[in-house]
Order: structure tokens, then C-alpha cells, then sequence
């Protein structure tokens, strides 16, 4: 096999559990996101687009749809006939199941995928995050500071900073302190959850965090302390674009939100930097006599016949006459009756909307509403 | 369990009318419909009818067609067995008369030969349809014909299904009889063939004019049409394209129209099939158009009843005003100023 410098290896286990129903069947990366994609077609296109070949894709909570999803990886162009994208469910050993019990742990369970490679450098990413980056600079970063790790690094609000593993870095970037989602942050460095490794350290410190009983096996919590601990150089890369971990209903509403913004920073339609996806066989959208649209993202397969202002609309979505959507997100299929008026909500895949339904958070309340079938119920019985 | 029938796309065929289309292209690949090329309509009825192995004939103008069609993936047509055959002309100056011109044929008589399935529908590349081979089929046999020829209200949809031993037949006495295409051994009474008519149900149009394809695509706004041809257990398949969702801004005005992805409307669409990737500026109105892939109208222009091809840009304040009965045509890459029109 050629030798390959870097391979990424792909977090994509998540429940998500902060998305509620959203993920009761579904893991976290296979999420919708803006009107055609998933969550984790930004981390593929980003791996695609910085020509990194090699991902393997590491999968355990609800894993069904999400290994359909990502197939052979024809998608993203991953079908390489050496290397390209592979799946990397827990599996047996022949005399236990070894669960992904932290992200440290999958990686080292992952050990042979990697030892095929034997690359000088290993890439980690999650698969619940909304950006753009290239990882080929940031691999250039790492190179040229000589560094054992790199961590990628953006500044987020000071009042969001506690939410977040702050990194504590001296002037040259050289990171001194790390805090995992400490009370009073001392910066607002956030670390992104993506890590370069120089292959050779991540194997000796995954090795030794195997054999520690009292590891939870997580590199936030365990890894990187240690190798700061072990004075090992770690460099953060700073990242300017638009990011954003959409781990809770409000935050994927308003992730949505943002790619309406007409200076929205992340450019769907930068054709240098495609967001690959599954592409749905689905006729073009019809937009009806009746119909009103605006401000809005809409995907094919969509049928209006309704006003539709500041929402982003998945395929195969139907909005009857007389119906008004605000603010909202409409994922794929759902079926929204006449008469119907929704605003700040995310309605679930192929929920039914009955003729008549008014969803709306109360005046002041900043809530985001996730309509299920669920919730209609409650609503119906109120 | 279906009966085998091998696929037979004869993409051959060009038309006067629709010329200012088909300067790049054959008329199998003329955009239609927002996100479509014609032949993927029956590409499209040939695979959900469970048809493993198509062969198209191209002849003119086929790198488009080829462009679009790959390696088949799309139609699920890339196999080990069977799958997707393109077999051009072997000269320019061979005479093609009609659908399924046997000269043609006879260069790639191997491939008949070597089929396995026990019939062929041999059809043309310009209908746009959604139906299933298999019940036109299941009536040949039925009735014993040898010949059967689809038809749509009574006129030839120049669609034939016959068994593929009879088409080798047809092919290899072709000097001999005269026959140089189907419609001639159909309209022939001087042989013994059992020919019968099959009625397709639906809805079917041949396009063969500029204006047919006008007013065709236009009646796809038309929802009783739109049902008919977009039906969920027979997906339209074409090629897919990395676009995002279309967006809309704050002052977009759009009735009555189809729209494919990739667009930013900031302007008035009104009637009209807006392919993928088209931008609209602000202040323009659209009205009674075909704006096909990637094209760009600049802001304050006003376009009624004209057909863009790919890659049109219209310079702010343009006015473009063409006929309902004769719309204004654009040739693909053109650019039309806002000096030019003055």
C-alpha cells in the first residue's frame, strides 16, 4: 500500500442527546442540516476538499441510517480503490464487545486501521460540527512548528466560553494550560475537537492510556492533560471562519438561521469548496400561484402553496395554501396542512401537520420548538 | 417476474425547429424541466421497468450526451452484466431515415447478438413520459404480435417492442427488404408481421419543435401534468449535481413556477422553469420563461416569454420580449448587453 502522510479518523458516535427526539433514532452526524445536507457532509466535504483520502468513520450509537448514508463513500468522491472512507463500528474481540467507551478509546480500538497506513500523521475529527476548514493548512501548521500536537482553536464568546475546553496558550501559540469546561475561564480559546497527532506519539500515549484503569479514555479529559503534563509541545491553530457545534435544539435552529443571513460566513454557493451530500433523485421545487417566499433556503422535491419567510426547507416538504412558516425549519417529507401557522420551530422528518395548527413560543420566550408527533399529540390534548 | 426486454435508444434524431437548442447537443440532451435532459425521461421508463441493458445510438453532437450519461450511475445502469451501451454512428455520411435506423444498427449487430433478453423496445429520445414497458408487454404476448407500437391518442409514440431475434432479422435483411427503420416495416403491407397498436396511458409528448417544447414546458406548472410525470414508484433519474438549496432573499417574488437548486432569486419569477444554478438579480421580472443551468440576469431586467440556454447572461435593464407563439431563443454562452438591445 502507498504510504499515506495523513489519515483522518472521524468521530461520529454521538447520541446527541441534547437533541431530543431528534436523535432518538438517529446519531447526532446524520442530522439535517440546511435544507439538503447532514451534519457530518461538512466534516466529509472539508476532508474531500483539504485532499485527505483516508477517513475512517468511527460509528456506534444508532448506526444504521448513518452507515447507509455514507455507503461506500461515493458522495464526497471517497470510493478510493486504496484507502477512501471506511466504517469503523465497535466490534468483538474474541472475548468481549469493546464499546467505544471515550474518543481516546475508539481511536486506539481502531489501531490496526491505522497501522495498514502507517502515517506520519493522524487527523481527528468530530462529525457534529458546522464549518469549513481547510485541514491541509493546518497540517502545514503542524509540519512547520514541529509540533507533537496541534489542537484547532477559535474564539468564542466570553459568556459562552464555560461550555467549551479553553486553551491557555503562551505568544507563540504554544498551548500551557487546558481547561475542560472550567467556571471562570481564563481565555476564549475553545478548542474545536480537532486534533493532529504525530502518529508515533498518539500510538505510544493511546497505548499507555489503554493500560491506566482510572483513564476515561477521552483526549479532553485524559490525552491532552497528559501530554502537557509530559511537557510534550502542543500548538493551538487558531480558525477565524464560521463554526458551530449544533449539539442542542436552539443551536441547529440557529445554525439554520444564520445561513439566511445575506453576509451569511458560510458559503453554501462557493462552488471551490463544495458541501457534497447525498443527493436526493427529487423533481424541482414548485412554488404555486398561492404562494409567497422569502428570505428563505429551499431545497428540491418542496411543493408551496403557502408564505414561507426566513426558513429553510428540506426536500420533499409540502406547505398547503393559507399556511405561513416563520422561522422555521421543515425537514424532509413533513406534510404541513392549510391554514397552519409555525414559527421558531424545527418540525421532525415526515410529521404531519393537521389542517388548522398554530405553533408559536410564548411572547417573550426565546424557546425553539421541536415538533414531533409527540408533541402534536400533547398539543391536542391541551 | 418481469419479463427480460433490452433497452434501445435511437438518439439519432435531430429537428429543424429546435436547432438554436441543438448547436452543442443532440436533442436526446436538451435540458427540460428544471434539472432534466430528455432522454431522461425514457432512460428513466426503460430502468423502472426493470430493463438492465440500454443501448443508445448517438450521431451527432453526442459529447454533451455522453457528459451527462457517464457511466450509467445515476440510472443504476453501471453493471457488471448488462448495463449502459453508447454506440455512435460509424460515419457522418451514413443516411438515417426514422427511428431505429437499421443501417445503423447493423455496425453493432454484436451487440444484439450477444443479448440475452427475448425482446427489445426500441424507442426514440424526445418523449417526455413516465410509464412502464412491462403491461405494453404483457399485451404483445398476449396478442401474439410480432410488432407492437406504443401510441399515445391514437398517434405513434415511434416506441416498438418486438422480439430481439425478430429485430436481428429486421437489421440483417434490411437491402433486402427495403426496411430501413421501424416505421417503414410498420407502415409496410408487404410482409406478414401481426403488428398491433398499444395505447399508453398518462400523459406523453413528443418534442419536436420549439414551440412544442415551449408550451411543453410550461405545462409543467400545469399540477393534473406534474402528477403524471412525477410520480413517487417512478423516479425521473438524472444526473445529480453537488448544488445547494436554492435561496431566496427578502425581496423574491415567485408564483407559479419550478425552480431547481443552486439559484439566488433576489427578483420576480412568475410561470416560468428556472433551471439549476441561475441567478436572478433584483428588480427583474421574469415571466412565461425557460431559464436553463447557470445562466445570469442582472437586476431591473425584464424577460417575458424567452428561453435562455446554459450559461446566458443578461446585462442589468435589459428588456428580452418574445412571442407566446414564437418565444425569443438564446444560444448557450451568449451574453446580451444592455447597449446590444438599445
Amino acid at each position: 500500500m502507498v504510504k499515506v502522510n495523513c489519515v483522518a479518523m472521524l468521530l461520529a458516535g454521538g447520541k446527541g442527546s441534547r437533541l431530543n427526539s431528534l436523535t432518538q433514532n438517529l446519531a447526532k452526524p446524520a442530522v439535517p442540516f440546511g435544507g439538503k445536507y447532514r451534519i457530518i457532509d461538512f466534516t466529509l466535504s472539508n476532508c474531500t476538499n483539504s485532499g485527505i483520502e483516508n477517513v475512517g468513520v468511527l460509528t456506534q450509537y444508532q448506526p444504521l441510517l448513518l452507515h447507509s448514508y455514507i455507503g461506500i463513500g461515493s458522495a464526497w468522491d471517497l470510493d478510493r480503490k486504496s484507502g477512501g472512507v471506511t466504517v469503523l463500528p465497535p466490534y468483538t474481540e474474541s472475548s468481549q464487545v469493546r464499546w467505544y467507551s471515550g474518543t481516546a478509546s475508539a481511536i486506539y480500538q481502531n489501531f490496526n486501521y491505522l497501522e495498514q497506513f502507517d502515517p506520519e500523521y493522524v487527523l481527528i475529527l468530530s462529525g457534529d460540527h458546522i464549518y469549513k476548514m481547510d485541514y491541509s493548512e493546518m497540517l502545514d501548521y503542524h509540519i512547520s512548528r514541529n509540533a507533537d500536537t496541534t489542537i484547532s482553536v477559535i474564539e468564542v464568546p466570553w459568556d459562552e466560553a464555560n461550555r467549551f475546553g479553553i486553551m491557555n496558550t503562551n505568544e507563540n501559540m504554544e498551548i500551557i494550560e487546558f481547561q475542560e469546561k472550567p467556571e471562570f475561564p481564563k481565555n476564549n480559546l475553545a478548542s474545536m475537537g480537532i486534533y493532529i497527532f504525530k502518529w508515533s506519539v498518539l500510538k505510544d500515549y493511546l497505548e499507555r492510556d489503554n493500560e491506566n484503569p482510572d483513564s476515561s479514555h477521552d483526549f479532553g479529559k485524559d490525552i491532552i492533560p497528559l501530554l502537557l503534563q509530559e511537557k510534550k509541545k502542543l500548538i493551538a491553530y487558531p480558525f477565524s471562519g464560521y463554526w458551530k457545534d449544533v449539539g442542542t435544539v436552539s443551536s441547529l435552529w440557529e445554525a439554520n438561521m444564520d445561513l439566511l443571513k445575506e453576509d451569511c460566513e458560510l458559503n453554501l454557493f462557493d462552488y471551490d469548496w463544495r458541501i457534497y451530500s447525498v443527493n436526493p433523485n427529487q423533481p424541482p421545487q414548485f412554488i404555486s400561484e398561492t404562494a409567497v417566499v422569502a428570505e428563505s433556503l429551499i431545497n428540491e422535491g418542496c411543493v408551496i402553496e403557502g408564505e414561507v419567510r426566513e426558513s429553510v426547507l428540506f426536500q420533499g416538504a409540502h406547505i398547503g395554501a393559507d399556511s405561513k412558516i416563520v422561522k422555521s425549519v421543515i425537514m424532509p417529507d413533513a406534510v404541513i396542512g392549510k391554514d397552519v401557522y409555525i414559527e421558531r420551530a424545527i418540525v421532525s422528518p415526515s410529521v404531519r401537520i393537521p389542517d388548522g395548527t398554530h405553533i408559536y413560543p410564548d411572547d417573550d420566550s426565546n424557546e425553539v420548538i421541536l415538533v414531533t408527533e409527540d408533541y402534536l399529540q400533547w398539543k391536542k390534548a391541551q | 417476474m418481469n419479463k427480460s426486454i433490452l433497452g434501445v435508444i435511437d438518439a439519432t434524431t435531430s429537428n429543424v425547429s429546435l436547432e438554436p437548442l441543438l448547436t452543442h447537443r443532440s436533442l436526446a440532451a436538451v435540458p427540460f424541466g428544471g434539472r432534466y435532459r430528455l432522454i431522461d425521461f425514457i432512460l428513466s421508463n426503460m430502468v423502472n421497468s426493470g430493463i438492465h441493458s440500454v443501448a443508445i445510438f448517438p450521431k451527432y453532437q453526442y459529447r454533451s450526451l455522453m457528459d451527462h450519461l457517464g457511466s450509467g450511475k445515476n440510472w443504476d445502469l453501471n453493471r457488471k452484466r448488462d448495463g449502459l451501451f453508447f454506440f455512435p454512428s460509424p460515419s457522418f455520411e451514413a443516411e438515417l431515415s426514422g427511428i431505429g435506423a437499421f443501417n445503423h444498427f447493423s455496425h453493432h449487430i454484436d451487440y444484439f447478438e450477444r443479448s440475452k433478453q427475448e425482446y427489445a423496445v426500441i424507442s426514440n429520445c424526445f418523449t417526455v413520459n413516465t410509464m412502464n414497458f412491462q403491461p405494453a408487454l404483457e399485451k404483445h404476448i398476449q396478442l401474439g404480435s410480432d410488432i407492437t407500437e406504443l401510441r399515445h391518442h391514437a398517434k405513434s409514440l415511434q416506441m416498438y417492442i418486438l422480439k430481439t431475434s425478430l429485430l436481428i432479422d429486421l437489421i440483417k435483411t434490411r437491402k433486402r427488404t427495403d426496411f430501413t427503420c421501424m416505421r417503414d416495416v410498420v407502415e409496410s403491407s408487404t410482409h406478414n408481421y401481426k403488428i398491433s397498436r398499444y395505447e399508453v396511458p398518462g400523459f406523453a409528448k413528443m418534442i419536436d419543435s420549439i414551440e412544442c417544447y415551449y408550451d411543453m414546458s410550461l405545462s409543467l406548472l400545469d399540477p393534473s401534468t406534474w402528477k403524471e410525470l412525477f410520480m413517487k414508484d417512478y423516479p425521473i433519474y438524472t444526473k445529480v449535481k453537488d448544488e445547494p438549496p436554492t435561496r431566496y432573499s427578502n425581496g423574491a417574488v415567485v408564483k407559479n413556477s419550478m425552480v431547481a437548486n443552486g439559484c439566488v432569486i433576489e427578483g420576480h419569477v412568475e410561470n416560468s422553469i428556472i433551471f439549476r444554478g441561475v441567478k436572478i438579480g433584483k428588480g427583474a421580472v421574469i415571466k412565461n420563461s425557460i431559464i436553463m443551468q447557470k445562466s445570469t440576469i442582472g437586476s431591473n431586467c425584464s424577460l417575458d416569454a424567452v428561453i435562455l440556454d446554459k450559461d446566458v447572461k443578461v446585462e442589468s435593464g435589459v428588456s428580452l420580449i418574445g412571442k407566446h407563439d414564437h418565444p425569443l431563443v438564446l444560444q448557450k454562452g451568449s451574453t446580451q448587453g444592455a447597449l446590444m438591445s438599445s
